[in-house]
């Protein structure tokens, strides 16, 4: 456990990085109006993946069997 | 027949029957067969088409195109690195199926017309099948009657498509078909089978990690890459592509984050892969076919890199589960080096293979205008480095140190890996090398700073998502039901009745078995007659033939 914390922290280090990669964004090349707001990829990539698990999660209680099912 | 001379299945294909004959020098003959089979490639030129006629059709072996060409490098590039990782394999019979696996997925690809491509197309089921039956126990051998079943299906239905095509407009060739008559349908639902569409998906998870430690990374490659390419030539352009792509990868994607099996994580991942790629067909611009091809090779060298490592793995430890396996990155340092390079072009990192193709099928989606589309897209990208970027090597790679005792395997399987690795960072550096191949010209550049900062923002972010949730995502000993559901447990009933007709044609061939070609007969009762759902299946297929040649008539 103590190794998942230690990466959470780094990723969180690296994190913080994240918003000086805006000044390589150039906000004049997008075509949707939400790739024009700060901070859109990061939200959006984290909801999305919390979403994916919380549907796989879902779907497990109804679908999740043991292992010699079929046997 | 001189001409077979420039043909580079006819290679594969004497390579395959010298193994049958000599089996001890099995890995120098593939070997070689597989560098032939390339330098004819190369060597001879593009105008090259070898025709031959048969009933009257007027057939052709080999078509070269540029898109061709490209699945061809690459089909024969993972197949030489793939004979190399199998050296150590003691399954000599294995290399010669593999052998012919790859001939006849060489075959669909260089054939210029559907009758030619049929033909290699069952050939790839069979063969493909062997190669699934060759690890020799009984799950492979369950598995391996699933997946040939379904594949005579996909194959049958491929079959009707055509006899509707032949006897509407009297020409085979290979040409774009536009969905408005019922074969159409036909064929598009045979196609798409094989490439692992729904609702049939579930097939790669549950055939391709039965393979052998080594055959896997075969499997991995031929089938679902062909059906990409024959859907690439046929039906581009098809919006209703794109969300058959769509549900592949959310599907690959949640179903992978409930699996144990390493292997079958990464056949997941091939579901979601091979979405991303349908829904670049779907697309349909120059864009985004050069996209879903540079997609496709570049997959297949991950793919194949990803295999080898849990390959290796397996060699190595003997297990296959999530659950037995952890910490290895300190005993096997280089296969987890490999593993993690992987991990990352899958997940489209900046620099690597994956980066330069997938980032082209989102963005032709982006140029279209195709917001919803849009938006899935980058769900899936998020995705992948959820379920393959990050949960393969932690879970195997690190995690809770199990102490098993591994070392890096021997130095034939190094190699391949290691070159593989190779070959996706330099794709990733310099993207004009594969560019350079696709069937349309490219003038799209992989790195700007808004593809950059956008691709790491995803990636980064769902990383943290992945170990915020670690705790949810612990594996356990389950399984997760598909819609072979069906099939395995809810209709045994069929099966029963199948097994006491064909029980009828065994007690028949029990009469000759004393005599003196008992071992033969033995063999065919054994693979095939015993598996009394396949020859009910045959039995099924030519009626139907019959039948729809009549009502052709």
């Amino acid at each position: 456990m103590k190794t998942r914390k230690n990466i959470i922290y780094t990723i969180f280090v690296i994190i913080s990085f994240t918003p000086y990669l805006y000044l390589f964004y150039d906000f004049k090349k997008v075509k949707f109006s939400v790739d024009n707001l700060v901070g859109f990829y990061p939200i959006y990539g984290f909801f999305a993946c919390v979403g994916l698990i919380i549907f796989a999660k879902l779907l497990a209680l109804v679908l999740k069997k043991d292992e010699d099912f079929y046997d | 027949m001189i001409d077979l001379i420039s043909y580079p299945v006819v290679y594969l294909v004497l390579g395959a029957v010298a193994i049958f004959l000599r089996p001890k020098f099995a890995n120098t003959i593939g070997m070689l067969s597989i560098i032939s089979s390339m330098l004819c490639l190369l060597i001879v030129s593009d105008s090259q088409v070898l025709n031959y006629q048969i009933m009257s059709f007027d057939n052709v072996f080999y078509e070269i195109s540029d898109l061709s060409f490209l699945f061809c490098v690459v089909f024969l590039t993972i197949g030489l690195f793939g004979k190399i990782f199998s050296v150590y394999r003691e399954n000599s019979s294995e290399k010669g199926y593999v052998l012919l696996y790859i001939a006849s997925a060489l075959g669909v690809v260089l054939s210029g017309d559907f009758l030619t491509l049929y033909v290699f197309w069952e050939a790839m089921a069979i063969t493909s099948t062997f190669v699934i039956w060759s690890t020799k126990n009984q799950l492979s051998l369950d598995s391996g009657n699933r997946y040939i079943i379904l594949h005579l299906i996909g194959g049958l239905i491929l079959l009707v498509g055509l006899i509707g095509l032949y006897g509407q407009t009297y020409d085979l060739t290979i040409r774009e078909i536009s969905l408005n008559t019922w074969y159409s349908w036909f064929i598009l639902i045979g196609l798409l089978l094989n490439a692992g569409a729904p609702p049939f998906s579930q097939w790669i998870p549950d055939a391709y990690p039965e393979g052998s430690y080594s055959s896997s990374v075969f499997l991995s490659a031929y089938t679902t890459k062909t059906a990409v390419y024959v859907l690439i030539v046929t039906f581009a352009g098809n919006s209703i592509l794109i969300y058959i792509g769509i549900y592949m990868i959310l599907y690959g994607i949640v179903y992978a984050l409930l699996e144990n099996d390493i292997r079958r994580i990464l056949s997941y991942s091939i579901v979601n892969q091979v979405g991303f790629m349908i829904v670049g067909i779907g697309i349909g611009t120059e864009l985004a076919i050069n996209g879903t091809s540079a997609h496709a090779f570049s997959h297949i060298i991950y793919k194949g890199l990803l295999l080898m490592s849990a390959g290796s793995v397996l060699y190595v430890t003997g297990k296959r589960k999530c659950t037995d396996v952890g910490g290895l990155y300190k005993t096997m340092p280089i296969t987890a080096a490999c593993g993690i390079i992987g991990a990352f072009a899958i997940s489209a990192f900046p620099f690597t293979s994956g980066f330069i193709s997938k980032s082209m099928i989102v963005e032709s989606s982006y140029i279209e205008g195709l917001e919803i589309i849009w938006y899935f897209l980058l769900i899936g990208s998020a995705g992948v480095f959820l379920h393959a970027g990050i949960k393969f090597p932690w879970f195997v790679f690190f995690h809770r140190d199990r102490k098993l005792e591994a070392t890096d395997p021997p130095i034939f399987m190094i190699v391949p890996m290691v070159s593989l690795s190779f070959i996706c960072i330099i794709l990733g550096i310099f993207p004009n090398l594969l560019y350079i191949l696709l069937p349309y010209s490219v003038d799209y550049i992989p790195y700007t700073g808004n593809h950059i900062v956008s691709q790491l923002h995803l990636l980064l972010f769902s990383g943290l998502a992945f170990f915020m949730a670690l705790k949810y995502l612990e594996r356990t000993l389950t399984i997760t039901l598909d819609i072979d559901y069906l099939y395995r447990r809810k209709y045994t009933f069929i099966k029963i009745i199948f097994s006491k007709i064909v029980s009828y044609f065994v007690s028949i061939i029990e009469h000759f078995k004393h005599t003196k070609i008992n071992k033969n007969l033995y063999l065919i009762e054994n693979t095939l007659l015993n598996q009394s759902s396949i020859s009910i299946m045959l039995s099924v297929i030519t009626t139907i033939i019959i039948l729809v040649f009549l009502l052709n008539i």
